[in-house]
């Protein structure tokens, strides 16, 4: 069995594979997974909401609409103001149903198999560093945005710069949750291609090791990244959402308290999956 | 294995971390635009509808909370007015019986007291019918007495008697009949 193993070509590639360049721009197998993703995804929505204007209910526009509701719900839970609940909505139910659909269109059987050129023709846009990087960088800058538009640009930039001689702890601490701030669109990013090109790679490795039992194991396997898929996307939808709701919320007196009790309760980092 | 020593090579060669994970700022951008405009889209012309679909049925699901708050209530209400009307009920079912009771009783003892006293005029009444009778029968008798008297002393004295001849003689023959 180790001696097939080692002796099987794998193929797995940390970056997307170009296919093709379009006016300078290289067309990743990634890429076209994602137009896939989106395709199905917008389908999905339009047949729900033309169904929900029609009235015309099924047991998968239920579904649909729990799932929403519950999002919903989460938003509400999360962002104490609802103006602004209602305006980051949009976002982080795209990000949730988009990486939940391109997570799973992963498990694919023989998503990989299609081969153009000896590259891939479809891969997992949430394994591709570029869409992980790019959606962290649209909500780090949407959290930003939304905390200069509650704050003003002043009262944004006084969690960050604090006068180091009037309040040499809190200035410390700016600097802390300038990192903190970086850090938590680096963790978003890395943590979905982490665990979305780590679920590419196990079920490869499953596949290659159970050989022709691979029919067998390989369900199992595709449930529990299909359970991965939806925590990853939750748990992407849930972040967004707690660091908007951190970032508009004036810490008021508190804030020179420095309590690791108060830090730790505040701090949606520590203990993150 | 092979990755990893391709990832290595490839850092080492272009000495580029970004470029060995495959970040291409190009395609970045492009997906983020990309996905930018899916959220305006689906917040355009999707999520609207959605929300109102939800914020209706959440509506609803508090109207029919409120409503069966509101009928649990009612019910309630009901079933004490129900419970206070049967009560009120029960008081004047009471006390219709017993005016009935009353009323009957008093009913009844004056139409005793009538038939009594019916009775009683009718007793009286055959009473002096009685005693009319008894009298004419008498006064008949006495009549068909005096007759058969009149007869008898015509038969023994021979001649017609008459109340002029000689009363004593009459009422002697009277007492001798007696």
């Amino acid at each position: 069995m180790i001696g097939a193993f080692a002796t099987v070509d794998f193929r797995i590639s940390i970056a997307a594979e170009k296919l093709f360049s379009i006016g300078g721009i290289s067309v990743t197998n990634a890429m076209v997974t994602g137009l896939a993703g989106m395709i199905i995804m917008v389908a999905i929505l339009l047949y729900v909401v033309y169904k929900v204007r029609t009235g015309r209910y099924n047991r998968f526009v239920g579904l649909v609409q729990w799932v929403f509701e519950g999002l919903l719900k989460s938003i509400d839970d999360v962002v104490p103001d609802r103006v602004l609940a209602r305006k980051v909505t949009p976002l982080a139910i795209t990000i949730f149903f988009f990486v939940l659909i391109n997570y799973w269109l992963s498990m694919l059987p023989g998503l990989d198999s299609i081969m153009i050129g000896g590259v891939p023709l479809l891969r997992s846009l949430t394994a591709d560093l570029n869409f992980t990087l790019g959606l962290a960088i649209i909500t780090v800058v949407t959290v930003q945005y939304y905390a200069i538009r509650h704050l003003g640009v002043l009262g944004n930039a006084r969690r960050y710069f604090r006068n180091p001689v009037k309040d040499p702890i809190g200035s410390f601490e700016g600097i802390l949750e300038l990192i903190g701030e970086l850090s938590r669109g680096t963790a978003l990013a890395l943590r979905l291609f982490g665990n979305a090109f780590a679920g590419e790679v196990l079920l490869i490795v499953i596949a290659v090791l159970t050989n022709y039992f691979a029919s067998v194991t390989l369900p199992f396997f595709m449930a529990f990244e299909l359970f991965i898929g939806f925590i990853q996307a939750y748990v992407f939808f849930i972040l967004t959402l707690i660091f908007t709701s951190l970032a508009v919320t004036s810490h008021g007196d508190n804030s020179h308290d420095h309590s690791p009790a108060l830090e730790s309760q505040t701090d949606p980092q520590a203990g993150m999956i | 294995m092979h990755t990893l020593t391709q990832f290595a090579s490839t850092t080492t060669a272009t000495g580029g971390i970004f470029e060995a994970l495959g970040i291409d700022w190009k395609t970045l951008l492009l997906q983020m635009v990309a996905f930018l405009i899916l959220v305006w889209l689906l917040g355009k012309f999707v999520y609207p509808w959605l929300m109102k679909s939800v914020d209706e049925r959440r509506d609803g699901i508090e109207a029919a909370t409120k409503a069966a708050a509101q009928a649990q209530v009612a019910a309630l209400d009901a079933q004490t007015k129900v419970a206070q009307l049967l009560k009120e009920a029960q008081l004047n079912a009471a006390d219709i019986v017993a005016t009935a009771k009353l009323e009957s009783v008093a009913a009844l003892t004056v139409s005793e007291q009538k038939a009594q006293k019916r009775a009683e005029q009718i007793v009286s009444d055959a009473q002096a019918e009685i005693t009319k009778d008894v009298l004419a029968a008498k006064k008949a008798l006495y009549n068909e007495t005096l007759e058969l008297v009149a007869m008898a002393t015509e038969k023994v004295i021979g001649k017609v008697v008459t109340g002029k001849i000689d009363p004593k003689l009459v009422s002697d023959a009277i007492k001798a009949i007696k």
